[in-house]
């Protein structure tokens, strides 16, 4: 990973598979059943954050990206998680264009957590500690702005749900149900666009488990079969196994009242053998260095981020060339 | 360290800009780094927007963002070095250009433009010391701090962008809802201010930029662009008419019809009658004589 002693070189990977994504968790995660019920306590958080300042659901998608990089590669602490996702939720504000003062932000986020006093003096310090994360948050993302830049899931619902002609409905029961998508980790694993077509097989297939689903060539859809059988077989798990956090169940449009856990058991049934992305042996995971990558580089003068392979090479080729 | 600073060249609202080398090539590069001053708010927006459209856009005649690095909690964007830019050259009362070589940066600008818009980004802040100008002579088109992503329909916009003198009538009058043809826009005037080699329409504030414009281009009325005159600031405007071709030809001496015709077109009040890119491209002004100087004999020193 590193060219010389002083560089750090990162050549961007936005999306792992879940092997790798454990692996890179437990150099920074003790407690996994701490990390995920307080990350279902920031999606809370972060929504209400949403909610007040009337931003869209891509503002809080980004903003979760953000969040559950940063701790692919920083140690988790619960102390300062909500300063983590307050520097989030700026810096997706900024991402997706909508631009909030950090000001606002910042108050309104110690106010969720109930800081009885907000003077201007906690604001300040606090405003200080969000901004300082805003870097180690882009580190995270090897400051890679293609990703969460056009596409967000509920607009690719939306969008994808007219071109595959469903009816309105079904783009509605998608659109919520795109919201629990956020309750996995699966937007570090495939493309948003991807996961809508998933959502949407599943929005199609709820309300009449007998339903086909189109045939599709995925690559029309710029996918493939595998990241989206990945991305439809983790929300089925989801749902299966941890009903009790998902907001579909509260939110279930009218006629459909009857979806309960084993209409999820039944689409599994269905579905047949689950496969997905293939995961890299455990002997590749272990040597895989940039999942075990601390970002404690006070010690490097100088880190560079790359999106493409090609630059690499080309670089390392020029330097071969050289007496 | 693979990337060394050697010289300051130039310094903008939220970056200093200097000359350095790739160590691992020896290419010339330029280093941009963020100023820590412009993290009051968190990181610049412009530092975000640069990065996040440059990653986005390759193109002959748009600035390459080449790395991106962090020094001592400093951001830096590594880019293309570009010695010169129009601005430089327009001022520079010892550079003679033909009207050959101001089509061909009309042709290269044009180009880079297109891209842009061709990949849904507005450029918002074209003017001529944003053309910056490579040693080959390629124009690349700089600083994308106040790009965004060409808004959906609803989305409200803040018409504050633009450097005042490039700034469309749309603007002008505030509208919080615009299109990629505010760039056309900045491309006509700096086509004018190329031909006079002096800016064309030189406001002194932003009141005196509406009068300034009118002025020179005539005040439009609802009959070519329905509904200007419900703008707010419509009814304190004088109406002044627009300049007869005869007295365009007499401002742009050596301009030919076509080339007339195609300020025109740039310079047209209704965003939605004004050109596109792609009219541009096409129109008569780029096919006639002379033909555009081949971008490496431009002789600009
Ligand atoms: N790639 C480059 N090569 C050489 N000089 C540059 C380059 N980019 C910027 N500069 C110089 O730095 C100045 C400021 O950079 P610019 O990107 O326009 O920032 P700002 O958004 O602050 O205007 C430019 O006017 C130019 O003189
Ligand atoms: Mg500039």
């Amino acid at each position: 990973m590193s060219s010389k002693s002083d560089t750090l070189l990162f050549l961007s990977r936005p999306f792992l598979t879940k092997k790798q994504i454990l692996k890179a968790q437990s150099n920074n995660i003790q407690d996994h059943r701490a990390y995920n019920q307080k990350k279902l306590a920031i999606i809370k958080f972060l929504s209400d954050i949403c909610v007040q300042l009337r931003f869209p659901r891509k503002t809080l998608e980004a903003a979760l990206y953000f969040y559950q990089r940063f701790y692919l590669f920083n140690k988790f602490e619960t102390e300062l998680c909500y300063t983590i996702a307050t520097s989030a939720i700026l810096l997706s504000c900024k991402q997706v264009e909508t631009i909030k003062k950090s000001n606002e932000i910042c108050s309104i986020s110690l106010r969720l957590r109930s800081v009885a006093k907000v003077t201007p003096e906690i604001l300040d310090n606090f405003k200080k500690r969000v901004c300082q994360h805003e870097l180690r948050l882009l580190e995270a993302i090897s400051f890679d702005y293609r990703i969460n830049n056009y596409v967000h899931i509920d607009e690719y619902v939306i969008k994808l749900g007219k071109e595959l002609a469903f009816s309105q409905e079904t783009c509605y029961l998608a659109w919520i149900i795109a919201y629990d998508v956020l309750k996995t980790e699966i937007i570090l694993v495939v493309p948003q666009h991807t996961i809508s077509l998933a959502v949407l097989k599943i929005a199609h297939e709820l309300p009449n488990a007998k339903s086909t689903w189109p045939t599709i060539r995925y690559t029309t859809f710029e996918s493939d079969e595998k990241s989206f059988s990945e991305a439809y077989f983790d929300l089925l798990n989801f749902y299966i196994n941890s009903f009790d956090l998902c907001d579909l169940k509260d939110n279930m449009p009218s006629g459909l009242q009857s979806i309960s856990i084993d209409t999820f058991i039944e689409l599994k049934k269905r579905a047949g053998r689950e496969y997905g992305l293939k995961n890299p042996t455990d002997k590749e995971v272990d040597t895989d260095l940039y999942l075990s990558t601390q970002y404690d580089t006070s010690n490097v003068r100088e880190r560079r981020y790359v999106l493409s392979a090609k630059s690499i090479n080309s670089e390392v080729a020029s330097m071969n060339q050289k007496p | 360290m693979e990337y060394t600073k050697e010289k300051k060249v130039g310094e903008g609202t939220y970056a200093v800009v200097y000359l350095g080398t790739k160590q691992s090539t020896g290419r010339s590069i330029a280093v941009k780094e963020i100023k820590s001053s412009a993290f009051k708010d968190g990181l610049d927006m412009s530092a975000i927007r640069e990065v996040k459209y440059l990653q986005e856009i390759q193109h002959e005649n748009v600035i390459e963002l080449v790395d991106i690095f962090l020094a001592s909690e400093n951001l830096n964007l590594v880019l293309e070095f570009l010695p010169s830019d129009l601005e430089v050259i327009i001022k520079d009362k010892s550079i003679l250009f033909t009207p050959a070589d101001i089509k061909s940066w009309m042709l290269m600008t044009l180009r880079g433009v297109h891209h842009c818009h061709r990949n849904f980004i507005l450029h918002r802040d074209l003017k001529p010391n944003n053309l910056l100008i490579a040693p080959d002579g390629q124009i690349k088109v700089a600083d994308f701090g106040l790009a965004r992503t060409v808004p959906s329909p609803h989305e409200i916009l803040t018409s504050n962008v633009v450097t005042r003198w490039y700034r469309a009538p749309e603007l002008l009058f505030g509208a919080k809802h615009y299109t990629s043809a505010i760039d056309v826009w900045s491309v006509g005037v700096i086509f004018a201010e190329l031909m006079l080699r002096i800016p064309y329409l030189p406001g002194k504030s932003d009141i005196d930029q509406v009068e300034v414009t009118f002025r020179a281009l005539g005040t439009p009325t609802d009959r070519d662009w329905p509904d200007v005159s419900s703008f707010p600031a419509y009814n304190k405007l004088q109406m002044y008419t627009p300049p007869s071709r005869e007295e365009l030809r007499r401002r742009f001496i050596a301009a030919s019809e076509n080339a007339l015709d195609y300020l025109c077109g740039m310079l047209t009040m209704n965003p939605q009658k004004r050109w596109n890119t792609v009219q541009c491209l096409e129109s008569e002004y780029f096919k006639e004589a002379p033909s555009p100087t081949e971008p490496s004999k431009i002789k600009i020193s």
